[in-house]
């Protein structure tokens, strides 16, 4: 019996206005949707390589990197699912977690660029209602405002600059193609939060819950980055920019300050998710560049930057939310939960890319990139990496900067154990890169192919 | 012409007003005359689709001001967002619409170029739109502003080729997402000022 590509789709979207209606009874709703998320998995898992089916008049195509990117980024929404569950219950993060999970699963699965924008769109604005809490302590409110006009103003542009290059006669000068990718690629830096659109996210970073953070950055950021090369390989507009270099030096120009403006702020960051905020923003700059080179290695580097980064930041958000909520107030120390605060550290590894989790080959292939595009840009990234590494090591050494006195696990080590998986996990993927890189090659050679049409 | 103006009339009441309520009815008059500009290239279905989410955008709106006295008074960000979409609109339309350079003939009632017309009215709510997100100061304009820019982005996908009926539900649902999200959001920040 062959299980049509909407059913996991189907699964979790019908399966969230069913646990909203039981949110507040936790141990029906958390379950519910661990169980739902599982099954989604198992059934993207299970289905054959390039199945595809219509929805209404919409194609739904399995491709090498939709597996990949859903069974990724669905794995970290479970990771996160069950932190909430077992150690800061929040009602109101099931449904909208089922929520992000069908929207991953339709922005990766969609084949018409509008309408995964339009369901990208969607997705940005659900984790709108976990960033909000305690209204009356803090400023959690418009933080989530502010996230609210930036997805919104980026959308709707962007909405509006896909349906215009689709509606408009081919034989349109270039410059006005040109300045269409221009605006998408303003309404994706709007969304991902990259510098100089960062202000929402700094404040989000510093008012929002950990693990709505975690939700955010950890997986509809990821999601939005594959979705944008998607979107530019469906769209047909690939072939108008390429032709005109100075397009391609504002999009690396843009990726390239983000890259360094993010490192530069986690060097000076004064708490764990800010730092962690600003490496994603960062290491998103990078994945941006690896993009903007227009070539094989850097579109498979940009990418699996992204995906990586997604996970690493979840562990490292995770990790932070349990340190915060253990210091009562005072400063995040290693000896109130020192399993946690092990899953901090190794997360930096990942945030910074270095060998051996897969996060490395990534960065590797953009920065190679970078440097045969042009020698400032290389070393810009080199640079980046560096201030990553300088801005880690610093919180890390004030984490344990009390010393440790005793090895043993805090008690219900939530974050420690999810940090663990994902590390594991990430390691895994450093030891064997090709099962993770391979279908993002494949993605890259469409893009090319989209890129230069013969 | 006359329906242009209708479009830029509704979306002036809207911004200037400075109750919620007044701000969603103006909306949904928004969202009927920019549907009957269009009318001419939407069909009975994409209409009902349309309508519906208007009126749901609206009001989930009306009723997240709880009473009558709720808002944001724009003041002088009404003339800024004003004068913004006038300079923006031609700027636009002049950028974006066909490779003809020929004037567009704009008669007062009939319009023997419709789709310079939806264009037009597509430029202006997305300018409107952008002009007064990105001078709110809460959520009321924020979500305003958003659900004009949709509005002007609904006109601009009739002419794309595709799935129509399809689009539109997919950006008729993000109408309605934006909706809840901005009723969501003003309630919060009622909760906080009060």
């Amino acid at each position: 019996m062959t299980i049509s590509l909407a059913t996991p789709l189907l699964l979790l979207a019908t399966g969230a206005p069913v646990v909203f209606l039981v949110r507040k009874r936790v141990r029906v709703a958390a379950p519910l949707t661990l169980v739902a998320l599982v099954a989604a998995v198992a059934l993207v898992a299970a289905a054959p390589d390039n199945a595809s089916t219509d929805a209404l008049a919409l194609q739904l195509k399995l491709t090498p990197l939709g597996r990949l990117g859903a069974l990724a980024l669905l794995a970290i929404l479970a990771v996160i699912v069950a932190d909430v569950w077992l150690d800061e219950p929040a009602y109101n993060f099931f449904p909208t977690a089922l929520g992000v999970g069908a929207v991953v699963l339709a922005v990766l699965f969609l084949t018409t660029p509008l309408a995964t924008y339009a369901v990208l769109l969607i997705g940005l604005l659900l984790p709108v209602g976990s960033f909000t809490f305690q209204v009356h302590r803090n400023r959690s409110v418009e933080a989530a405002i502010r996230h609210f006009a930036f997805v919104s103003l980026g959308g709707t542009i962007g909405l509006a600059a896909l349906a215009l290059a689709a509606s408009l006669p081919r034989e349109q000068p270039q410059s006005t193609f040109v300045l269409l990718v221009v605006i998408l690629y303003v309404a994706f830096a709007l969304k991902l939060a990259v510098i100089p659109f960062h202000t929402h996210a700094a404040l989000l970073a510093a008012e929002a819950p950990a693990t709505a953070l975690a939700l955010y950055f950890g997986v509809l950021t990821p999601m939005t980055v594959i979705a944008f090369v998607q979107i530019l390989t469906q769209s047909a507009l690939l072939p108008s920019i390429v032709q005109l270099t100075k397009v391609q030096d504002l999009l690396l120009g843009i990726g390239g300050v983000s890259a360094i403006g993010g490192a530069l702020l986690a060097t000076g960051a004064s708490d764990l998710r800010r730092l962690v905020v600003c490496c994603v923003i960062s290491d998103l700059g990078m994945a941006l560049v690896g993009v903007g080179t227009f070539s094989g290695p850097g579109i498979v580097g940009g990418i699996a930057i992204a995906l990586a980064t997604g996970a690493s930041a979840t562990q490292q958000l995770l990790a932070a939310g349990t340190l915060e909520r253990r210091a009562d107030g005072g400063p995040a120390r290693a000896a109130r939960a020192p399993l946690a605060s092990a899953a901090f550290v190794a997360g930096g590894i990942g945030l910074i890319g270095a060998p051996p989790v897969v996060a490395f080959p990534g960065r590797f292939y953009v920065e190679l990139m970078a440097y045969a595009y042009a020698t400032w840009l290389g070393a810009a990234l080199v640079v980046a990496t560096v201030l990553l590494l300088i801005a880690q090591l610093r919180v890390a050494l004030g984490l344990f900067s009390e010393g440790l006195p005793s090895w043993r696990p805090e008690r219900r080590p939530v974050a420690g154990v999810a940090g663990a998986l994902i590390f594991a996990a990430l390691l895994a993927g450093g030891i064997a890169p090709d099962a993770f890189l391979r279908p993002i090659a494949a993605f890259a050679e469409d893009f090319l192919r989209a890129l230069r049409p013969l | 012409m006359v329906l242009l103006a209708a479009v830029a009339l509704t979306t002036l009441v809207a911004n200037g007003a400075t109750r919620l309520r007044p701000t969603a009815v103006a909306f949904f008059g928004v969202s009927i005359a920019a549907n009957v500009i269009a009318s001419s290239a939407t069909t009975m279905a994409q209409v009902a689709v349309l309508g519906v989410a208007g009126l749901a955008a609206a009001g989930i709106l009306f009723v997240a001001a709880r009473d009558s006295h709720y808002g944001e008074d724009p003041g002088w960000r009404l003339w800024v967002a004003t004068l913004i979409a006038a300079i923006a609109t031609p700027a636009a339309f002049a950028s974006f619409r066909t490779v003809t350079t020929e004037v567009p003939d704009l008669a007062p009632f009939t319009s023997e170029n419709a789709s310079a017309v939806v264009q037009v009215a597509a430029f202006w709510l997305l300018s409107s739109g952008t002009a007064i997100l990105v001078t709110a100061r809460g959520a009321v304009r924020t979500s305003l502003g958003a659900l004009l820019m949709l509005t002007g982005v609904q006109l601009l996908m009739r002419y794309a080729p595709g799935p129509q009926l399809e689009l539109t539900i997919a950006v008729a649902w993000v109408e309605v997402v934006v909706a809840l999200t901005g009723a969501f959001l003003i309630v919060n920040e009622r909760a906080v000022r009060e």
